[in-house]
């Protein structure tokens, strides 16, 4: 049976360890969708309690601008997601960027694994992937992001690199204090010399 | 010969350590059950190779069948009637007998034991395997295999593999440890070492792994002083952690360059993530291996490849890579095999060019790659290699000598073996030819110059070096 961690809960272990996830929040109507996006483009999921895929589902609507937008995505985001109650609906700032993944997993061999990719939905086509086991030493992390193919479009310079080192760091120790057997973050979006974790998934 | 790595000492405790492989290797006396006269037995060519390499230590065979002599030793037939020390039973008797012969020789208080029968777990024959092991735990054997061909370690004159030995080269003495879970693989490893010069330290074939396994033979090698290199031939561990951490302490001594047979994707059925459909079994495992700075090959060539350049070269981190050579296409193709494979040509310094400059002839261009051009003789080699081995600014060296041209000939391969003892750097031959070539090859690779046959083997080859003396020191 696998067991995915509520959203919320998910937001707060990541950032109990320092990983930035991006602002969200879960709304009832369109007008509480509105009132979170304050005149800012914004995302809205449908979360069904079963996992399912959800872009493909039609369960996403991005980047909503106006209240119109914002009113039909609502809708169009539970019509969706009707077939696959029970559903929250969630609303999150949008934020354009590079994506990437960080993942973690329970290998059967070896224990825990964390992993840095280039991401999105494409990632099993292009598997631009580094993976080491946990706990990683500064150098594993380092070594990680050299490996990648995609080192020079998601680390272009020294302060990018810095922050990927450190987030999967943060991952690594994130993955070894818990029982987690499945972590997905992706995309994780690079934007402005930060990052923001968008799609958050964990499994107990 | 097929091996899985099926059946093992989860059932119950590990009898043996890496400390147990010492006395394998270094028996005083050895008995061989299933020691036979009719030489199409296992035990007949076993009891025959310890009589060709000229083992120095006592050796007792034992077959239950006959009494009087084998192979002009005494035979016993029961390894209990030897009232002896003996330190290693070698056992080649049909499966079944083994658990009654493993008893023997704990009331005889024999010290260890290679099982080299076959038809255990390979076959589906756990419990018999287990039989073996609770009757090893009573009386405390370490017991490497079953189904295995056992150690070879040329120094000791220890061999138990049941080749004939008129069908497997033999090799010299030398640095290079080879382990290999699959005897099919092991054998035939095992002779190509030998056929390509390599000096051997130790060689295990571990079949099965009821008792001794992996992670105890690389823990073993890693303070092996006779082993320089280790190559290991895996298919599966068993004990994952434990040998990540036995491979991240032995890469802090010495290279490892590994393959791993078995590149399966049973992680990915269960997968519910990206992360797990991409982070399947043998994902994991290199990342392990990386992790751990193992050199890894891809294929049975590269293995050798890279032990090669182990074996004989110097460390370094740098990447800058001077070439030299007596054919200009072929310095092109090697200029794009090292960029292909993360490396770099150097720029030589302005008095490496000067001095250059002096002792070439006018039709060479003093640049990088090198062309001395087809006519270039010893001379020449040697007026290259002396400036451009002492360039600061060259980190490696790849010297393409094509013997096919009028200036090459056996004086230029002295020349190198010559500079290749002298220098400090990593140096790499790439000679690519037929017989004439061939001869030249054998003579540098006796000398401990790596020669390569294409320009793209050198350069991967010079990676790994680079990559692992990076990984030593703890830089990227």
């Amino acid at each position: 049976m696998v067991k995915q961690l509520e959203y919320m809960k998910a937001e707060e272990l990541l950032n109990m360890y320092g990983i930035r996830v991006v602002p969200a929040k879960y709304v009832k109507s369109a007008e509480e969708a509105l009132r979170f996006s304050e005149g800012e483009a914004i995302v809205l999921k449908a979360i069904p309690s079963k996992p399912a895929h959800k872009s493909k589902n039609g369960m996403v609507a991005v980047d909503l601008k106006t209240q119109d937008e914002i009113r039909n995505g609502f809708n169009k985001v539970r019509k969706a997601a009707h077939k696959f109650a029970p559903y929250k609906i969630l609303a999150q700032k949008m934020i354009k960027g590079t994506e990437i993944i960080i993942g973690g997993k329970q290998d059967s061999q070896f224990g825990k694994l964390v992993l840095i990719g280039l991401g999105g939905v494409n990632v099993e086509v292009f598997r631009d992937f580094s993976l080491r086991l946990c706990p990683i030493t500064t150098y594993d992390a380092e070594s990680m992001i050299m490996q990648l193919k995609s080192r020079s479009i998601i680390a272009g310079n020294d302060k990018q690199f810095r922050m990927l080192k450190e987030l999967l760091l943060k991952t690594s120790k994130l993955m070894s204090d818990n029982d987690i057997s499945e972590l997905d973050l992706n995309p994780v979006i690079l934007h402005d010399d930060t990052y923001h974790a968008v799609d958050l998934r964990i499994i107990e | 010969m097929g091996n899985k790595a099926v059946g093992s000492a989860s059932n119950g405790s590990k009898v043996g350590s890496y400390k147990s492989l010492d006395i394998m290797m270094n028996p005083k006396s050895v008995a061989v059950i299933g020691a036979s006269n009719n030489p199409d037995k296992v035990g007949h060519i076993i009891l025959q190779n310890y009589l060709d390499e000229g083992y120095g230590g006592k050796i007792y065979p034992i077959n239950n069948k006959s009494e009087g002599s084998i192979l002009g030793l005494r035979a016993y037939k029961s390894i209990r009637d030897v009232k002896a020390q003996i330190d290693l039973a070698v056992v080649a008797i049909p499966a079944q007998a083994v658990p009654a012969a493993i008893r023997d020789c704990g009331v005889a208080g024999v010290k260890s034991a290679i099982v080299v029968s076959g038809g255990f777990a390979e076959v589906g024959n756990v419990k018999l395997q287990e039989e073996m092991m609770s009757i090893a735990r009573k009386f405390s054997i370490p017991i490497i295999g079953p189904n295995c061909l056992g150690v070879t370690d040329p120094k000791s004159r220890v061999n138990t593999m049941f080749l004939p030995s008129f069908k497997i080269d033999k090799p010299k003495v030398g640095g290079v440890s080879f382990a290999s879970q699959s005897g099919a693989v092991g054998s035939s490893i095992f002779d190509l070492i030998a056929h390509e010069g390599f000096g051997l330290a130790k060689f295990i074939s571990y079949g099965n792994a009821a008792d001794i396994d992996e992670v105890d033979i690389i823990e073993y090698l890693a303070n092996d002083k006779d082993t320089k290199v280790i190559v290991f031939y895996l298919e599966g561990v068993k004990r994952g952690r434990e040998f990540f951490e036995a491979a991240k302490r032995a890469s802090q001594v010495k290279p490892t360059v590994i393959i791993k047979g078995g590149i399966t994707e049973e992680g990915a059925q269960a997968a519910h993530s990206h992360t797990a459909s991409l982070a399947g079994s043998y994902e994991a495992y290199e990342a392990m291996f990386r992790q751990a700075g193992f050199a890894i090959a891809k294929d049975m060539q590269e293995l050798l490849d890279y032990a090669k350049i182990f074996d004989t070269q110097p460390l370094t981190t740098g990447n800058r890579i001077a070439i030299i050579t007596n054919g200009g296409g072929t310095g092109v193709i090697a200029t794009d095999a090292i960029y292909q494979n993360g490396l770099s040509l150097a720029t030589l310094s302005k008095e490496s060019n000067a001095a250059l400059r002096k002792v070439m002839p006018p039709i060479v261009n003093i640049r990088q790659p090198l062309d001395m051009a087809g006519d270039a003789d010893d001379k020449r080699f040697a007026a290259a290699l002396s400036t451009i081995s002492a360039d600061p600014n060259v980190d490696a060296i790849i010297v393409i000598a094509l013997f096919q041209t009028p200036g090459a000939d056996s004086r230029v391969a002295a020349t190198i073996s010559h500079y290749n003892g002298v220098i400090k750097k990593p140096l790499v031959v790439v000679s690519i030819g037929g017989s004439y070539t061939e001869v030249h090859k054998n003579m540098l690779e006796s000398t401990g110059v790596p020669v390569y046959s294409s320009p793209g083997a050198a350069a991967r080859s010079l990676a790994a070096l680079i990559n692992y003396s990076k990984y030593r020191k703890g830089v990227l």
